[in-house]
């Protein structure tokens, strides 16, 4: 169990991390996520004392560095390559496992763990990034950790790779260990992660499961292709939606849910090609995030409000929660 | 403490450059100490002979064993930030004043032992060069090595604590060459000039100048067609030198806990 409060960081007038305060739970595997920039590093940096600034994280109620022998309670990971070129790297793990009184056949268990054990004597200047993020796995799980903390430990690694890590971590996490993950990449973090904290500009955005996480970014906006473009956008916009026409002639739609878009057509006797939820991306979503959070969430709910507008007529049955908002502003 | 210091030694003992460097060292002074046997073979041995023998011509500039342990120093602590090591040694090792003091230890002793042995190898080959046996006895020579060996430790201290300031390895290395071999000189070169005599007494408190007396063997030549440089003795001189080292490493030291890994 780890608990970060009121974590905050500033480097002169920017604000890197703003007062975030979350916990992260054993047994599953939570994911940190936010564009790159947003403070994720900052703040693994800051929980680990690397960093110096306010607020503070306990480990099961015990400050990082009153930790005797960290590396057994604690396996950080925050940069892919930190290792010294010509040391092997089981000399690398070694002389870390000697800070910590771990015992020396534990190195070679870890590289069997990670699939290193036939390079384990090579030199890691040679490695790629993937067996550079392999060798910090090792480095992480060597002291046996009821605690991981890794940023972005999918970088670099192929799709191959990334299906092993999910499973290495959800394991993990099976085991009762509380895994922190970071990642700039939703994809990634909804194929690994239970729970999710979600950062932008430093702040707190969400902190919940990956499910309503993921739930309130798809529903965002609809591509729609038809024969009857031009004139299905203007019936589109009548009801409350938001339309922007693409060079290709295709429609996006948001303010209104692939459902109500497929109903109205059917009322207006539209033919459609094409009528496909958009998975937003988690990089323009952030992008809105991260120019002013509040700004964002706002943003979100009147579109929201919008679409019930747009849909309440004709679709009872919308699962849209209803708002107070009136419809039909745009 | 043991964990930082078995940590630190297994950090320096898997460095391949550790033994490139001290392999060097003692090389080098080595052959020289065999080209002053060979050299002075038909002279009489007299105590500055064989001083120079054993420190491999160290006073003539400044000792391979202090050069190459210097480095062996700014690479201590230096290498953590060029391969950005310091951030799993810091989660293996949180207390920093552990970890930084647990680095002053294992480079100072290592640079003790290679100091005494290259002064025994340099003494071994020397009295093969010249085929007779060579007496470590007469003064100053047993203080002159204990300064060399001195001397050496506080180089590979300075290395480490000119690395752990400027984080790099770089940086430490163009100031710990620059500052002796180029500044000191030229300063020295300086108060020879007539106009800039009153330069002289201040030579005695350039660190790198000073700390070489810690191995001196015999005293600075003094008469009237002498520059006046008044030296200190052999260990005021030596403190201006330690002190030198001593100021470096405490703001690496502090700058080390105060600022962000």
């Amino acid at each position: 169990m780890i608990t970060v409060h009121g974590l905050r960081k500033r480097y002169g007038d920017k604000v890197a991390v703003d007062d975030l305060t979350f916990d992260v739970r054993p047994g599953v595997v939570t994911g940190f996520l936010g564009p790159n920039g947003a403070g994720k590093s900052t703040t693994m940096r800051l929980m680990l004392d690397l960093d110096h600034g306010d607020g503070e994280t306990r480990f099961d109620g015990k400050r990082f560095r009153d930790i005797r022998d960290p590396m057994r309670e604690i396996g950080a990971v925050l940069e892919a390559k930190s290792f010294h070129p010509t040391r092997t790297a089981r000399n690398h793990l070694r002389m870390l496992a000697a800070a910590n009184r771990i015992p020396i056949s534990r190195v070679d268990e870890v590289f069997d763990i990670v699939g290193l054990t036939e390079v384990k004597s090579k030199k890691p200047k040679g490695f790629s990034l993937g067996m550079a993020q392999r060798l910090g796995l090792a480095q992480a799980l060597l002291g046996d950790p009821a605690v991981l903390i890794l940023d972005e430990p999918a970088n670099g690694l192929d799709p191959h790779g990334i299906h092993w890590l999910r499973d290495v971590l959800k394991a993990l996490a099976g085991q009762g260990r509380t895994v922190f993950v970071s990642s700039h990449l939703l994809a990634e973090m909804s194929l690994m992660a239970d729970e999710l904290v979600v950062i932008g500009r430093g702040k707190m955005i969400d902190n919940g499961s990956v499910a309503s996480f993921v739930g309130r970014f798809t529903q965002a906006t609809v591509l729609v292709r038809s024969p009857g473009a031009e004139s299905f956008a203007d019936t589109l916009r009548r009801e409350g939606a938001v339309v922007e026409s693409l060079p290709d002639g295709a429609l996006m739609v948001s303010g209104a849910g692939a459902s109500a878009i497929g109903e109205l057509a059917h009322r207006t006797g539209v033919v459609l090609h094409e009528l496909a939820p958009q998975s937003a991306s988690l990089e323009q979503a952030f992008m809105s995030a991260t120019g002013a959070s509040e700004e964002f969430v706002a943003h979100e709910l009147a579109e929201m409000a919008d679409g019930d507008g747009a849909a309440g007529t004709s679709e009872p049955g919308s699962d849209q929660p209803g708002t107070t908002a009136p419809g039909g502003a745009a | 403490m043991t964990d930082a210091l078995r940590f630190e030694w297994m950090r320096i003992r898997t460095l391949r450059s550790t033994y490139w460097l001290i392999g060097l060292a003692l090389m080098l002074s080595a052959a020289v100490a065999l080209i002053f046997g060979l050299a002075t073979r038909s002279d009489p041995i007299d105590v500055v002979t064989i001083g120079r023998a054993l420190t491999a011509g160290g006073d003539f500039g400044v000792p391979f064993p202090a050069i190459f342990m210097a480095i062996v120093g700014i690479f201590a602590t230096g290498h953590e930030y060029r391969h950005n090591t310091i951030q799993p040694t810091l989660t293996a090792i949180p207390q920093r004043s552990r970890l930084l003091a647990a680095k002053v230890i294992v480079v100072a002793v290592t640079a003790a032992i290679v100091a005494v042995v290259s002064i025994f190898l340099c003494w071994g080959v020397f009295m093969i060069a010249r085929g007779e046996s060579v007496s470590l006895g007469d003064a100053p020579l047993p203080e002159a090595l204990a300064g060399y060996v001195i001397y050496t430790v506080l180089w590979a201290i300075l290395g480490l604590a000119l690395a752990q300031l400027f984080r790099g390895v770089p940086s430490a290395i163009v100031v710990i060459f620059v500052f002796p071999f180029i500044v000191e000189t030229v300063i020295v070169g300086l108060s020879f000039i007539p106009a800039l005599d009153w330069l002289q007494p201040v030579l005695k408190f350039l660190p790198f100048s000073a700390g070489s007396r810690l191995f001196a063997f015999e005293d600075f030549p003094t008469g009237e067609d002498q520059p006046n440089f008044d030296f200190l003795d052999r260990w005021a001189s030596g403190g201006v030198f330690a002190l030198l080292v001593a100021i470096i490493l405490a703001i690496g030291w502090v700058l080390f806990q105060k600022k962000d890994a």
